[in-house]
């Protein structure tokens, strides 16, 4: 048992506290949270646009431009992984540019996560009833105060869930950062482990904060879910 | 009646959805007066409500004109918007705003489109919802109130916005029996109070007591119109009178 022990805060010691490797993880951890706080943002305002011209579309037969953009966008995001995404961000369109990293990789998540939040919020504006969208409008509301008072509020609180999934989903897929060597929780574990050929303790330790986070994320989603339901309840 | 008394005047009006064969709408002409009550009554499928919802262009019109206060609101050039504020609408399933209480339910339009203050806006709300009865309820949500709760507050959020007439689209056919009377009640005190009202309804004693004219619409059409007594006592169409028979 005290073998065990004292083999496991050797490990320990080589891996996190020795040339303070901890650091690794912190700054990295981070750099995830940076990505994905700013890319959730860009992604929610593509999404949101992109849902509102879809819908729009869909209801009154407007933006046929811009529903068909916003159609080629859906299938070609939706249909590439993400890393090959960012790599052609990164490799191809910022090539002859410096720029930094930080940016390409929140274009590239946030154009990723806006596919997927402009389904989301389409499905929310779409379910709700007809009889909210003529009551707007027969107060003489025009269509955007309908959609902004009356709709998207409604819409929102329905999909809140979906969204709370699609930020824990972007948190995770900001792993992949790495392939453009940007030094993230993932990467800075793996860089742990290339320092001292342990791999179990580094990744163990960057899985058990990956989740800790998710985990946080659910409680406040969950809790203004709670709000919001309780505010029409 | 003189000409210039007339509210609404409706010529020709058609109406035709796509994909459909016939026409829901085939050349409705009407005029509607100041102050006048009118009942639109008729078989599920006749028109009657798409009639109505093409009054403040909830359905788009695919002919005829409608002159609303002298202005032809069929013209794409009128900005619509400017004259649903002067018509109030009640649905049948209420649609009240579910993520509102009851106060912001009233208050959200003449704020937002009227301009009033909140002072101003809650006021006007807070009269209304007393004269209906439920002025202890502008804290609720719509899902705590009864159905026949929900109309009458539809009821007076469409009357927050000072509407020059008011637009019932069967207003009482998703209530309970036993909540019927109470939004019959508040229709009653505004027809007694002179408002213009157009209102689609299966509830043919009541309109025999309240309105002004009765008008029988079938396929499309107006088959008949007149006054409530003669229109109940002496029908003068075949259609009209096998319809009454199946309805009284």
């Amino acid at each position: 048992m005290t073998e065990w022990f004292s083999e496991f805060a050797d490990r320990f010691y080589r891996n996190f506290i020795k040339e303070d490797r901890w650091q690794y993880i912190t700054d990295g951890l981070l750099v995830t949270i940076q990505i994905t706080v700013f890319a959730v943002i860009l992604g929610v305002v593509i999404g949101f646009l992109v849902a509102i011209i879809r819908s729009t579309h869909d209801k009154t037969g407007k933006l046929k431009i811009a529903n068909v953009i916003c159609r080629l966008y859906l299938t070609v995001i939706r249909g590439t992984p993400v890393v090959v995404q960012l790599l052609i961000i990164y490799y191809g369109i910022f090539a002859s540019v410096t720029i930094d990293k930080m940016i390409v990789a929140v274009i590239a998540f946030g154009i990723n996560s806006g596919a997927y939040v402009a389904e989301i919020v389409r499905s929310g504006i779409m379910s709700i009833d007809k009889g909210q969208f003529e009551a707007g409008r027969s107060l003489g509301f025009n269509y955007a105060q309908t959609m902004i008072y009356i709709i998207i509020p409604q819409a929102f609180k329905n999909v809140l869930p979906a969204l709370g999934n699609e930020l824990i989903v972007l948190l995770k897929e900001t792993s992949v950062s790495g392939y453009i060597a940007m030094e993230d929780l993932t990467k800075g574990g793996d860089i742990i482990r290339s320092r001292t050929y342990d791999a179990m303790m580094p990744l163990l330790a960057v899985a058990a904060i990956y989740l800790t986070v998710v985990i946080i994320l659910e409680f406040l989603v969950g809790k203004l879910e709670r709000r919001l339901r309780n505010s029409d309840h | 009646m003189t000409t210039d008394n007339v509210l609404i005047s409706v010529k020709d009006l058609k109406k035709k959805f796509d994909g459909m064969e016939n026409h829901a709408l085939n050349g409705v002409s009407i005029d509607i007066h100041h102050g006048e009550v009118v009942f639109v009554v008729g078989p599920s499928g006749s028109g009657k409500s798409t009639f109505l919802r093409c009054l403040n262009l909830l359905e788009e019109p695919t002919g005829g004109t409608i002159l609303f206060e002298g202005v032809d609101i069929t013209d794409p050039k009128t900005d619509i918007n400017i004259h649903r504020r002067k018509m109030g609408m009640v649905f049948q399933q209420f649609n009240l705003f579910p993520h509102m209480n009851i106060m912001k339910n009233l208050t959200i339009a003449p704020m937002k489109l009227l301009g009033k203050s909140k002072d101003e806006a809650e006021k006007t709300a807070m009269e209304l919802l007393e004269r209906v009865g439920l002025a202890n309820r502008a804290d609720a949500y719509p899902n705590q109130l009864s159905g026949g709760q929900k109309q009458r507050i539809a009821i007076v959020r469409a009357l927050c916005m000072k509407p020059d007439v008011m637009l019932f689209d069967e207003p009482t056919s998703a209530l309970d029996p036993e909540m019927v009377g109470e939004v019959l009640n508040v229709m009653r005190e505004l027809a007694e109070e002179n408002m213009t009202m157009v209102v689609v309804t299966h509830e043919m004693a009541f309109a025999k007591e309240v309105a002004s004219r009765v008008i029988f619409m079938d396929n499309g059409s107006i088959v008949e119109e007149n006054s409530p007594e003669e229109f109940f006592s002496n029908p003068k169409s075949e259609r009209l009178k096998s319809f009454l028979s199946k309805v009284i």
